[in-house]
This record gives C-alpha cells, sequence and structure tokens, in this order.
C-alpha cells in the first residue's frame, strides 16, 4: 500500500529513476535504502526526502506557518487517519469537512505533500461512501475530486464519481 | 429464693405489660374518637355542602345511555365553534383533553376530532363551588356534554384549533368516564421529535402506539392521516369511474398463488389448503376476457414476507386497476399516471388542512409532481446511476438504496416526487408479463415511484394462452393450478395491462412519513397481530 503511494508519488515528482523499498515490521513500514547514509525509515520521512531530491521544497510549506501545518497534516495521516476504526472515521471525516469548509488545500491556498499523501491515505474511505455521505461530508468531497484531478496526482487509484449538484435536501434524511 | 425471685421479675413483666396495654388502649380509643370525630366533621360538611350547592342539577353523571329518550337536543361541533356563534347558548359533546383548576375557577380544553376548544368554569351564580370542584376532578378523554354561551376572547387562544372563542360553561354532564390513568398521554404522542428534548418531556415510542392504538388514533396526527387516506380511496373511485371503470370484488381466498409460492399464507380449506390472494391479479384479468374492459378493486391483499422493515406489512389495501387497450400499453400507463395525478391534485386541493397537521409533527416537503408524468426506461435510470457512481449490471434489479438514490437523481434532474420506470427486465418479472418485442431481454413492464419509493408495479400481461403456458412453463409453474387461469385466455383475450398500488404506502409518501405502520390503522405485520 505504502510502496505503491511512495511510486506515485516519484512519478508525480517526475524522478527518473524508480527507488527500491523493502518493509519492517508487522505494520509494513517502508524503507528505502539510501546510498549516501543510513536508511530512511518512515512514510512521511521517506516523502519529505523525495520531495527534496525532486528539489521542489515548496511541497512541504513556503512559510515556517505552512510548513507546520503541513508537517500536523502528516502526521495526522500516518497516526491518525492509518490507525483508525469505523468509528473513529466519522469523527474523522467529520472533523476533516469541518476543516476544508474555507480552504481548497489542507494548509490553506497552496498544494503541497500534505494534500498528496491524505488523499493517497483517506481514498479507500471515500469510494466507499454512499451519494449521501459523499454530499454529507460536501468538504471533503469537493477537496478529494480537486486532488484527483490535479495534475499526475492520482495515478494508481481508481477515480471516484463525484456529483457537481445535490441531490439530498439539507436537513432530511 | 430463686422462685420468688422469678416470680417477682413475672409480676413486674406483667405490670409493665398491662401498663403498655393501657397506653395502647387510650391511644386507640382516642384514634377511634379522632377518626369519629373527623367522618362526623366531613358527613356533616357534605351535607351542609349538598345543602348548599344550589347547583347540583346543573352537573353531573349521566345514566348510562340506552336510549332511553329523545332528546331534542342540538348538539354543536367544536370545530363550528366561530365567532359567528358568540353569545348563543349551545351545547357540545366533546372529550375532556386538558383541565386546570386555579382557584375558583377551572379550564377544561373540550376535544373533538381534531378540534379543541377551550371552556371556562368559574364560581358565580351559575357555579357552585361543588360544581367547579366536580368539573376539575374529571379524568382526561372522558366524554361530557357542556351547556355553554359562546363569548368570544380578546386574545387568541394559542393551544387550541378554536381560537377566537371559549365556552363559559353552565351546566356539564359526564356521558362516558374515562379511566383516570392513561396508557399513553396525547400530547406526548403528537410532539415532534426532538423537540421537548431539553425539557425531558417523552415520545411515545411506535410500538406503545400500536398497542394502545385507539387512544393513539385520537391524536390530531391520526385525525389527519386517516381522514387524508379515506381522500386517496375516494379520489382513486371517482377518477376512475369518470374514465368509465367498473369496480369488481374479487375473492381472497385462492387456489394457487398469483406471483410466485414463496411469499403466500396457507389457510386451511375443509380437507384440503388454500391460500390468502396476494392480488387480485388473476381475477380482474379474467374480468377483463369477460369483456369488463376496465376494472379496478379496492381491497386487502396478503403477502407472508418475513421482512420487518418500515414499508413492509403482511396485510394491506391494494388498489387494482385492468384495462383493455387499442394498440400499446402505454395508453394504460397514461390512464394510471392520470388517476395517480389526480389524486395528488385532490389531496393537494381539498386536505391541505390535514397536510398541515400532519407536517407539525412530521414534517416534509410539499410533493412535487409533473404533467404529464414523467416516464424513463430502465436502461437510462440504470445510466444515471452509473453515472453516480453505482456499480450495477444493466439486467440487475433495483435494491432499495438504488431506488431511493434514483429518487433523489430524478428529484433534483427532473423535480419530481412522483415518476414512471418503464421497460424492467423480463427477467425480474411474473411469467405473466409481456416481453419487449423489440428486446426479449427487457419488458412492457413498469414500476411506478413516490418520494423514491415503489408504490405500483404494473405490466402489459400475456394474453395469449400459448405464450402464457409457455413463459409459465419458463418459471417452473405447476400449469394444472393455473389452468382455469390460461383457459380464460382461450376465447378471445384483448390486450391489457394493469397494476396494483398499496393504499398504505400511497400515504405515507405522499405524506413523507418515514413508516407504513403510521398509515395503517391496525398494521400487521410479521410480529403484530394485536390489536
Amino acid at each position: 500500500m505504502a510502496l505503491r503511494e511512495l511510486n506515485s508519488l516519484e512519478r508525480f515528482l517526475g524522478l527518473k529513476k524508480p527507488n527500491k523499498y523493502s518493509t519492517q515490521g508487522g505494520k509494513k513500514v517502508p524503507v528505502l535504502q539510501n546510498n549516501n547514509g543510513p536508511a530512511l525509515i518512515g512514510l512521511v520521512t521517506i516523502a519529505s526526502h523525495l520531495v527534496h531530491e525532486a528539489q521542489r521544497p515548496e511541497l512541504l510549506g513556503d512559510s515556517a506557518e505552512q510548513r507546520a501545518v503541513v508537517q500536523q497534516w502528516l502526521e495526522h495521516r500516518v497516526t491518525r487517519l492509518d490507525n483508525s476504526s469505523k468509528e473513529e472515521v466519522k469523527v474523522i471525516l467529520k472533523d476533516l469537512n469541518q476543516y476544508l469548509e474555507d480552504k481548497v488545500y489542507l494548509a490553506g491556498n497552496d498544494f503541497t505533500l500534505a494534500d498528496i499523501l491524505m488523499y493517497y491515505g483517506i481514498h479507500h474511505i471515500v469510494v466507499e461512501l454512499a451519494v449521501q455521505e459523499k454530499e454529507r461530508y460536501l468538504n471533503i468531497t469537493r477537496w478529494f475530486d480537486h486532488i484527483q484531478h490535479y495534475p499526475g496526482v492520482r495515478h494508481h487509484l481508481p477515480p471516484v464519481v463525484v456529483l457537481r449538484n445535490r441531490v439530498y435536501p439539507s436537513g432530511h434524511h | 429464693m430463686t422462685k420468688e425471685n422469678v416470680q417477682g421479675a413475672g409480676e413486674d413483666e406483667q405490670q409493665a405489660q398491662s401498663k403498655k396495654a393501657l397506653k395502647k388502649q387510650q391511644k386507640e380509643a382516642e384514634k377511634a374518637a379522632k377518626k369519629a370525630e373527623k367522618q362526623a366533621k366531613l358527613a356533616a360538611e357534605q351535607q351542609e355542602a349538598d345543602e348548599d350547592d344550589f347547583a347540583k342539577d346543573r352537573y353531573g353523571i349521566s345514566p348510562m345511555v340506552q336510549s332511553q329518550q329523545k332528546l331534542d337536543r342540538a348538539l354543536v361541533r367544536v370545530q363550528d365553534l366561530t365567532p359567528e356563534k358568540a353569545e348563543q347558548q349551545i351545547w357540545v359533546r366533546a372529550r375532556i383533553h386538558t383541565s386546570r383548576a386555579k382557584g375558583k375557577q377551572c379550564f377544561l380544553v373540550l376535544r373533538h376530532q381534531q378540534f379543541t376548544v377551550q371552556a371556562l368554569l368559574a364560581v358565580g351564580d351559575r357555579a357552585s363551588k361543588q360544581m367547579v370542584k366536580f368539573a376539575a376532578n374529571l379524568t382526561k378523554e372522558s366524554i361530557i356534554d357542556v351547556e355553554a354561551v359562546v363569548k368570544k376572547v380578546e386574545q387568541k387562544i394559542e393551544s387550541c384549533s378554536q381560537q377566537d372563542v371559549e365556552l363559559h360553561v353552565e351546566r356539564i354532564f359526564v356521558i362516558s368516564q374515562s379511566e383516570a390513568r392513561l396508557p399513553l398521554q396525547l400530547e406526548d404522542a403528537v410532539r415532534p421529535e426532538g423537540e421537548g428534548d431539553e425539557e425531558g418531556r417523552a415520545t411515545v415510542n411506535q410500538d406503545t402506539r400500536l398497542d394502545n392504538r385507539v387512544i393513539d388514533l385520537r391524536t390530531t396526527t391520526s385525525q389527519a392521516i386517516f381522514r387524508l387516506q379515506s381522500g386517496v380511496c375516494q379520489l382513486f373511485r371517482d377518477t376512475l369511474i369518470n374514465k368509465g371503470f367498473v369496480e369488481i370484488q374479487t375473492p381472497k381466498i385462492i387456489s394457487a398463488a398469483s406471483e410466485g409460492g414463496a411469499n403466500v399464507f396457507t389457510v386451511s380449506y375443509f380437507k384440503t389448503s388454500a391460500y390468502l390472494a396476494q392480488s387480485p391479479q388473476l381475477y380482474k384479468q379474467m374480468c377483463i376476457c369477460a369483456d369488463f374492459d376496465k376494472v379496478f378493486c379496492v381491497g386487502p391483499v396478503f403477502r407472508a414476507e418475513d421482512s420487518n422493515t418500515h414499508r413492509h406489512l403482511t396485510e394491506f389495501v391494494g388498489l387494482d386497476i385492468e384495462m383493455a387497450f387499442n394498440y400499446h400499453y402505454h395508453e394504460v400507463i397514461d390512464s394510471i399516471t392520470d388517476t395517480m395525478v389526480q389524486i395528488f391534485k385532490g389531496l393537494r386541493d381539498r386536505f391541505q388542512t390535514e397536510i398541515q397537521t400532519v407536517n407539525k409533527q412530521y414534517p416534509s416537503e410539499p410533493f412535487k409532481f409533473l404533467e404529464p408524468t414523467l416516464r424513463l426506461e430502465y436502461k437510462e435510470a440504470v445510466a444515471m446511476l452509473k453515472a453516480a457512481g453505482v456499480e450495477m449490471g444493466d439486467e440487475e434489479d433495483l435494491s432499495t438504496p438504488n431506488e431511493k438514490l434514483l429518487g433523489r437523481l430524478v428529484k433534483e434532474k427532473y423535480d419530481t416526487d412522483f415518476y414512471v420506470l418503464d421497460k424492467y427486465p423480463l427477467a425480474v418479472r411474473p411469467f405473466y408479463t409481456m416481453p419487449d418485442p423489440n428486446n426479449t431481454k427487457y419488458s412492457n413492464s413498469y414500476d411506478m415511484f413516490m418520494r423514491g419509493e415503489e408504490i405500483l408495479s404494473g405490466a402489459q400481461r400475456v394474453h395469449d394462452a400459448q405464450l402464457l403456458t409457455e413463459r409459465a412453463m419458463h418459471h417452473g409453474i405447476d400449469l394444472e393450478k393455473i389452468k382455469a387461469y390460461i383457459d380464460s385466455f382461450r376465447y378471445g383475450a384483448p390486450p391489457h395491462a394493469g397494476g396494483g398500488i398499496g393504499l398504505e404506502r400511497v400515504t405515507m409518501l405522499y405524506l413523507g412519513l418515514h413508516n407504513v405502520r403510521q398509515t395503517s390503522m391496525f398494521p400487521r405485520d410479521p410480529k403484530r397481530l394485536t390489536p
């Protein structure tokens, strides 16, 4: 899972030579054996390294604040989203939906690595949502649809159908 | 020494005992005296009261009405209590909805059906203290006759349906007394869900309502629902009669299942067994073969499906239509949809009060429909669902969630809560369904939907005995059991189509309710056989 994600990220970043990854432990944490130093362990660590490698530091945030926000969402992705039970998923979706109400991207007005990794991580949840739920989490759906159409991001994942108009009247279920 | 001692102790004890007994006796005597005094006082008071009560002929419990006398007394209905009746002295029969005593006054809310009016009893030259006390002690839901003067009020009475007048009671008699404890409170039963949660007020759950249906049916919501349902039946009849239909009555005890044997009730029938009709299907078709041309039938139908859902009942009222057509079954679809539209219009125009009443407890959007009715083909519907991300096969039947979603998609696109879905896959329909001449995978069959839920299932029927036999065999049906049915098509049978509607579902979906039990007066489901 994480490995395909890293492959897609490499292609998005335009890295010519694909890296070889291994996994470690029961949770299959990705490991990158680096030629010039010690091994890199963990999705976020490797992803940040790849971003540097591709000389796209803006994907980690332009300002100090933005960098902090990006780091926060990357952490959210691997600590909360990836370990969530069915019950927790509802809370995560509700919170994320509220957060995205006044934002185009997770870090505000700029596309960052946080958007890519959150999109990869949440895809299996969104793909299962019924039309009505997608409408309930309207802001997530809008953000998700935007990211899946962002050039070069989607790669290994199937597109999710998103209706452009509301079909459920608000307040009634 | 020892003996003496013991004796001494014994004496002491005896003395002590007698002392105790004496005290006890004294106390009891005192008690008795007090009691007697109290009783005497009460009796005296009572007597005094009785003697004092100048109004004792103006109230009381009437002897049971056994039709002893023909009273020449007009009873005014609560709904007719309007300012035009001000200052008139009238008689009213109603239930006590609530009563509230306040010093020398007693306020009653009197209810008849869904209408309520405030009544006032005050100590004065018409009513005595005892009379007011009597009125205040009447149990809720008792039926009373009151004589009163209608008075205009300055401030509208918000809690009653008759807001501009109140009744000044002069006489009050109980016709039928209710037991003091009610199994449920009417106010609780009409409270919208969620409202009153903060005040910790109760709503009544559905099983309690249904267990005490007689009381639940008295609520304004229930009164409105079933008055509107009666309207559906009447509009259905009136419209079809105007179109030249004939009303027929068909047997409900039948020898063979009409739509597959899985969900029929078997009843023992002397030395053999019979079934309860799942629909008047075969009989209405036989009437067509017997030259009745256009028939309809209103009556009970039975489904032995063990499904406990919000929209299934084991017995419901079917409104069935069957008619011969000239060249194309769309003639029949048009006739049925027009009938439905006439019903919707009639409800909208004549039952606005009832709709508003139900909306107070169960808010919903007004029911929308188009003229002429929207007709979609099954293929188009599948395409719409696929475009919304649903994965399904072209000839797969619609699941309930998909039906509902389709309803939403159609509403969004065409702004209608009512539409027809035409050309169902042949494989998912009963054996007597006419195949589509252009594509054998499809059929000349249709469903009609209200708010995304199916209310009618219909089709052009096979009117050719040969083809009918083939189709029955294809479905693995025992030809012996449906011989009479197949034979009726051998002697000249006109092309025909029809459909059957569930009355409870139509009412439920028109009003935007969520459970079919709300629109069935005495619902029957796998778990409920009473009341």
